[in-house]
């Protein structure tokens, strides 16, 4: 199992670097996440995002549509690829401690 | 000889079952000269011996003359013959799968013309049938059968994705007319998505939907079966492909379209284009082209006008692979960019030589080998580095997903689009 270290933080994760236990997720693991993929402090949109993402997950065992993400955020699409750089899936979704999704992503 | 289980003898059936002699050609042609080691992106970014294509080749033919050759029967250290037990199936594993993108660079650069990529199908095809399919790749191909689609999106999300869209296409075109059309019945372009458009990135979806209706198209998305891509492609699971091929000819036919439109996806148009005639065994009642033709089509016939001084930017291109090297389909792209910027600086090596982004083959989806896939991407970074562009376009939406992680990790500093969004920035209405 590839594990990610993170400031002296060591997670398991998969081999795109997903946690391997979406259940070790907090907060405080998100920032990490998030610092690694260049995202160094996680501002209110950031934020917005991720619980929604993390939310839907729990709710409903499926990464959200894009669309739920920008009419319950109210934040523009192009904006949403400008805070997650690598995407809403590789970006967003890993951030929020979500498997990776299937698919071309 | 070892006792074989019944999947191993069905894998085994692979090769000694053979309708013609194009395997054992291809398995027995190699004369070892290592010419393709330079061309595979495994092998120029580790100096890896086991990643030559050649070892792939080998491997397979060892297996078949275990099993299928007297000599490797009676003798198998003669021949080097080699048991299909634990050891060997892990190797094919990491070989077949871990270390191969399908790119086809190895086949076109070998000296008699082996059919490198064939054969990794070939060998592809036995672990499928033993079962060995990396979990993650097979999750993506199950998620595609029982859903309909490889994202397992919902059909009414996937509505009220497509509703969301026509509004934003209303506002942008300032048209109240203007649609995104569902599931109409004698349109003449049934046009495909990528999953990932509706679910993650669906800019490219509104641009293609721009251009339909700058173009005055009659098209249509069909809600039950829209999925261009198939996974099983990829896993070599033959009969699985065909299922995903079948519901996607079935849905022409249902809607009487005209003409299939495939979205931007090599693997896709690969799957469905060119090898679902073979799964199927027989052939379209119905036109099939890719996106990149249609938009050449269009801009040739004056159907949509472009001015390409609306992307003034350095505009680099990556070809799929899928796309040039195995279809052939390499002067459309560059013809429509031609007349959608200004300034197109091409990589080196491009067209049908050029290098793989890294992801195809089902490497995007196959987590267990995602560190092997950066580590080849380097080769693309540089490539893209060194053309000094800032804009990458790219007709394949699995491309466009690596691209942004080699993007993000290499620090490229690049935007990176479809050909059908660098279209629609260009588009003039009339």
């Amino acid at each position: 199992m590839p594990i990610m270290e993170i400031e002296g933080r060591v997670f398991e994760v998969d081999g795109d670097g997903f946690l391997s236990d979406p259940h070790l997720w907090n907060e405080d693991v998100a920032r990490l996440i998030a610092q690694h993929d260049g995202i160094t402090e996680m501002n209110e949109k950031h934020w917005a995002i991720v619980k929604f993402i993390r939310q839907n997950w729990e709710e409903k065992g499926l990464a959200p549509m894009i669309r739920s993400i920008c009419q319950t955020t109210g934040i523009k699409l192009r904006e949403i690829y400008q805070l997650f750089p690598l995407g809403p899936a590789r970006g967003a979704c890993r951030v929020a401690g979500l498997p990776k999704p299937d698919g071309c992503v | 000889m070892s006792h074989l289980s019944e999947e191993q003898e069905k894998a085994l059936k692979i090769l000694s079952e053979l309708k013609d002699s194009q395997l054992l050609s291809h398995l027995n042609s190699c004369v070892h000269c290592g010419l393709c080691a330079e061309s595979c992106m495994y092998y120029l970014a580790t100096n890896d011996e086991r990643f030559v294509p050649a070892v792939k080749v080998a491997l397979v033919s060892s297996i078949y003359q275990r099993y299928c050759s007297f000599t490797g029967r009676s003798f198998p250290q003669l021949v080097n013959a080699r048991e299909l037990d634990d050891a060997t199936q892990n190797e094919m594993v990491d070989l077949l799968f871990g270390s191969c993108t399908l790119c086809g660079r190895c086949t076109m650069h070998c000296s008699i013309g082996v059919d490198i990529t064939y054969v990794t199908k070939v060998g592809r095809s036995m672990l499928a049938a033993m079962g060995l399919v990396p979990a993650t790749l097979q999750s993506t191909v199950n998620a595609a059968l029982q859903t309909g689609n490889n994202m397992a999106i919902p059909t009414d999300d996937f509505i009220s994705t497509i509703s969301w869209l026509e509004d934003e296409l209303r506002d942008e075109v300032n048209d109240p007319q203007a649609s995104i059309p569902l599931n109409q019945a004698g349109a003449n372009v049934l046009y495909t998505l990528n999953p990932r458009e509706p679910k993650f990135f669906p800019l490219s979806i509104s641009a293609m939907a721009k251009i339909f209706y700058a173009a005055k198209e009659s098209w249509t998305l069909s809600t039950h079966m829209y999925d261009v891509t198939n996974y099983a492609y990829f896993s070599c699971n033959f009969e699985e492909a065909a299922l995903i091929a079948q519901r996607l000819y079935a849905e022409v036919e249902n809607l009487q379209a005209r003409r299939c439109v495939l979205a931007e996806c090599g693997h896709g148009s690969r799957a469905f284009r060119w090898e679902a005639p073979n799964y199927l065994q027989h052939p379209f009642s119905f036109d099939v082209l890719t996106s990149v033709e249609l938009l050449a089509e269009y801009i040739r016939d004056g159907r949509i006008r472009l001015d390409k001084e609306k992307n003034r930017e350095i505009v680099t291109l990556h070809d799929p692979c899928n796309l040039v090297r195995e279809g052939g389909i390499i002067d459309e792209q560059r013809y429509v960019l031609s007349h959608a910027a200004t300034t197109l600086i091409e990589m080196t090596p491009h067209g049908v030589d050029n290098f793989c982004c890294g992801g195809g083959g089902g490497q995007l989806a196959m987590s267990e080998y995602g560190d092997r896939r950066m580590k080849i991407a380097e080769l693309k970074a540089d490539q893209i580095r060194r053309t000094g562009a800032s804009t990458v376009v790219t007709p394949c939406h699995n491309c466009v997903d690596q691209l942004m992680q080699i993007n993000n990790k290499f620090k490229l500093d690049v935007n990176i689009k479809t050909l059908g969004e660098i279209v629609a920035d260009a588009l003039v209405l009339e």
